[in-house]
């Protein structure tokens, strides 16, 4: 469908060919990186943003959507999810592909479920092949997650980590410590070392805390600003104090530059802990779903849901909007993504935000009820529609040029 | 990944104690675990559509009545506004995942059932064909005794299943004789055999796909593969199938079913009569409104609906169970007409008649949807559109009884009500999703 860079220049020369390849016309673009909150048309070319201004002609461009009444959005990065299939039975990751385009999310960041001795594995079966960008925090540990390792310090080589993610610094984003039971540090310390060999962020979860291995220490000894503590809202480590007031080590971390990261997940998202931080002006710095196989299908759901909760606990929807884009594209150091900057890579969310009775789970099984609902319309990845929930990209049947068209399963 | 596992246990006295309270407070009198109350319950075995309650214990259908008390019920969920069907049952997908091959319905090609059906309100799935009697096992193992969704399955006459163009078109791997015999090693959970994608002129798939279900005494489902005057749809449904057998695909118009004059192949109502039945099969290639429009206009509908799940198709124009029944509602399907097409209808194509239905005593797999009325687009195959005013979505999933999805949560507690660090809210007897943890011995 698309043509050539070289043929389009060409064809436009000769005035014979449009200039777009796809016009996502009157939506309402939320570009946080660049400030824009606005009904503005959106301009795509050889799969990268070529335009963002209000009033672009539709005969400029190939295809037109009508997308009014809709936002318009960078395509949502989603920093915690597991989507290593393993090779043999087990495992809790979930197919990337089958949760990311119907929910507006153009890249997944896989949160340590490989290691350095799997991600070889991880890259050549599951990363390369996905039509969903995949990046990923390392494991820390060697074997990665749900191996009965995570609790090994002897897995905790920082050396072979960040070995590892050098060799693949196009995927690579970060270091992950997760699930360690022990009563130390091994973990969270191996991490953040291989973190600095690297000049990559690390994202902790804290697994089990104890009288000297608690978030105060993490956040002002161990972690450094910009490493990212996710699960921020789960209440299992004191991140809610018994009085029912938000830990002050959770507002000295911020001050000091950590990072907080939903990945709400199957066990770490709660009401009792959101609503009090909420009360208390602590909102997330990047709102991700921890998504596997015992998430999908429980509270979390899917992104867009996800993002729908915080958008009914009271942040606006533009801060929703970078809590999901901008603010995560930033975190993993990624700057090229996370916005609709001209050039950029043509990754788009066109959202819709119904009103009604809504109702939110939690990972107890507790009901909030919301107004509001995120819905994705459509998914551009790379320029391409990957998702059109109603069709807005398509003709009416009736005018279809319906061509012989090659056999497809 | 966090589950509870693991993780500190500051709330464990808060939680035995609210074991204690469920066991004493409502053990004692509770006849029903569950209760749907209010909704408008469709069940075309029962001929039922009309309002009902729809009351549920150890995870079987317990009651169906104009009026259940609620007092009888441990939960108690209301429905008002809703729709309450049999689980759906798809009967064309491919979840043969994990096996690493690429390009292959045998691996890559596939998706794990668990994240499309639940949020989808189905609750059975039917694999068609990607496995063989060779690799079935290796199905089993890794796919059907580790899915939270019932999933049954067409068997290949391919013995090598679906794994590409070198596999399914060499005749000589093609035998009725072991095919048959794993199908009747497991009865009832390989619901018949498959015959797809051929490419050659010969009959020898559809024949010995025929053989075998002759002999497993289930039926076939015939994906005709590429289209050849040598063996015309005409001669394959009025001839080589039985009664019984299952021509999917029937809106994809690659074989004929539409003939040149735009009707539907009069083949297709002649073989109806004789009993050939006629599934949807959406997938990414076989669907399209220049064929389907047509022939509903005629009265050639579906004997029932169904996906044709797989990587290729999920984000495409089909995207999941309840946008191809909203198809044919928009096509002017009446909804009691879709539902007992996604319900009862399949479950008989491949003899579960315990399936799809919700007879007292019948498995407690239950479909809770929603009818929204708006401005909705539907895409064919093609990228054609056709727009419609409904759309079907998903509020409410039980497998057995038990909660596997709950868009809005109807069925939770409000989190403000609850003591204050609460964990788990839910109860077994009716919960798979939030449960408290089993009590340890």
């Amino acid at each position: 469908m698309r043509i050539g860079a070289g043929l389009l220049a060409l064809a436009c020369a000769l005035g014979a060919q449009p200039r777009y390849d796809i016009l996502l016309k009157n939506g309402h673009v939320i570009d946080p990186k660049n400030g824009v909150n606005r009904i503005m048309d959106v301009a795509i070319s050889a799969g990268k943003i070529a335009r963002v201004a209000q009033d672009i002609a539709p005969r400029d461009a190939a295809k037109t959507a009508d997308v009014a009444g809709l936002y318009v959005t960078p395509g949502l990065i989603d920093i915690h999810v597991h989507v290593f299939l393993w090779r043999e039975p087990g495992g809790e990751g979930a197919q990337a592909d089958a949760f990311s385009f119907r929910s507006g999310v153009t890249t997944m960041v896989d949160a340590g479920s490989s290691g350095w001795r799997t991600f070889p594995d991880f890259r050549s079966r599951i990363i390369n092949h996905a039509k969903t960008r995949i990046l990923a925090f390392l494991n820390i540990v060697g074997a990665g997650m749900g191996t009965g390792k995570e609790d090994d310090p002897a897995e905790m080589d920082a050396e072979a980590a960040a070995k590892t993610a050098k060799a693949n610094s196009d995927v690579i984003v970060g270091l992950k410590s997760a699930h360690y039971a022990g009563p130390g540090w091994e973990s969270v310390d191996a991490a953040v070392k291989a973190g600095e060999l690297t000049g990559l962020p690390v994202m902790v979860d804290f697994g089990r805390i104890n009288a000297t291995r608690n978030i105060n220490a993490l956040f002002l000894d161990k972690l450094r600003p910009g490493d990212i503590y996710t699960h921020c809202f789960s209440g299992h480590r004191e991140e809610l104090l018994d009085t029912g007031k938000l830990n002050p080590a959770m507002e000295a971390g911020r001050k000091r530059g950590i990072v907080f990261d939903i990945g709400h997940g199957a066990g770490s998202f709660y009401w009792y802990v959101a609503v009090p931080a909420y009360e208390a002006h602590f909102y997330p710095d990047s709102i991700s779903t921890d998504l596997h196989i015992n998430s999908m299908n429980a509270g979390m759901k899917d992104m867009t849901n996800v993002m729908s909760k915080l958008l009914n606990l009271g942040s606006p929807l533009d801060e929703v909007i970078r809590m999901s884009t901008w603010n995560p594209a930033r975190e993993i150091k990624r700057p090229a993504l996370g916005s609709l900057d001209p050039g950029a890579e043509a990754d788009v969310a066109v959202l819709r935000v119904e009103r009604g009775n809504f109702g939110f789970v939690d990972s107890a099984g507790a009901r909030k009820s919301g107004s509001q609902l995120i819905v994705c319309e459509m998914t551009l990845r790379a320029g391409k529609v990957v998702w059109d929930l109603n069709g807005r990209a398509s003709e009416d049947w009736k005018t279809f040029p319906y061509q012989k068209q090659s056999w497809k399963h | 990944m966090e589950t509870l596992n693991g993780t500190i246990g500051r709330c464990g006295a808060v939680r035995a104690t609210l074991i204690v309270f469920a066991v004493t407070c409502c053990y004692a009198q509770a006849q029903y675990d569950l209760l749907l109350q209010g909704g408008h319950v469709i069940d075309a075995k029962n001929k039922i559509s009309a309002t009902r309650d729809v009351a549920i214990r150890d995870g079987k259908i317990a009651a169906v009545e104009a009026r259940i008390d609620p007092a009888q019920a441990l939960k108690v969920v209301n429905l008002r506004g809703l729709y309450v069907t049999p689980g759906l049952v798809d009967i064309h997908v491919h979840v043969y995942a994990g096996t690493g091959e690429r390009g292959s319905y045998a691996g890559d090609n596939s998706v794990y059932p668990d994240g499309f059906t639940f949020r989808a309100g189905v609750t059975t799935v039917a694999d068609a064909g990607s496995s063989g009697w060779r690799n079935f096992d290796d199905f089993k193992q890794h796919v059907i005794d580790r899915s939270k969704t019932r999933v049954l399955a067409f068997l290949n006459i391919v013995g090598h299943g679906m794994r590409g163009p070198k596999y399914e078109n060499d005749l000589s791997d093609m035998e009725a004789k072991p095919a048959a015999e794993m199908a009747l090693r497991h009865k009832g959970l390989i619901i018949g055999i498959k015959t797809a994608h051929y490419a050659g002129p010969e009959w020898t798939p559809v024949e010995h796909a025929v053989e075998a279900g002759t002999l497993a005494d289930i039926p076939v489902m015939v994906d005709f593969g590429t289209n050849h005057k040598e063996r015309p749809l005409s001669e394959l449904v009025t001839k080589k199938l039985r009664p019984g057998d299952i021509y999917t695909h029937v809106y994809s118009g690659l074989r004929n079913e539409q003939d040149k004059s735009g009707h539907v192949n009069p083949a297709l109502f002649e073989a109806r009569k004789r009993g050939v039945i006629f599934d949807v099969g959406h997938g990414g290639g076989s669907f399209a409104w220049r064929i389907a429009v047509p022939a509903i206009k005629e009265g050639f509908l579906p004997d029932s609906i169904s996906t044709d799940l797989h990587i290729g198709s999920m984000n495409s124009g089909l995207k999941d169970m309840l946008n191809v029944m909203s198809k044919f509602l928009v096509m002017g399907l009446a909804l009691d007409d879709v539902v007992a097409r996604s319900t009862w209808n399949p479950a008989r194509e491949i003899h579960h008649e315990e399936l799809g239905n919700l007879s007292v005593g019948a498995p407690a797999d239950v479909s809770v949807l929603r009818l929204e009325r708006g401005e909705f687009g539907f895409a064919d195959i093609y990228g054609a559109r056709l727009r419609g005013d409904r759309r079907l979505t998903c509020e409410l999933t039980l497998r057995d009884g038990k909660v596997v999805y709950d868009l809005n949560a109807i069925t939770r507690p409000d989190w403000d009500t609850l003591p204050r660090d609460y964990r788990q809210t839910g109860d077994a007897r009716w919960d798979a999703i939030n449960p408290p943890p089993a009590r340890r011995p």
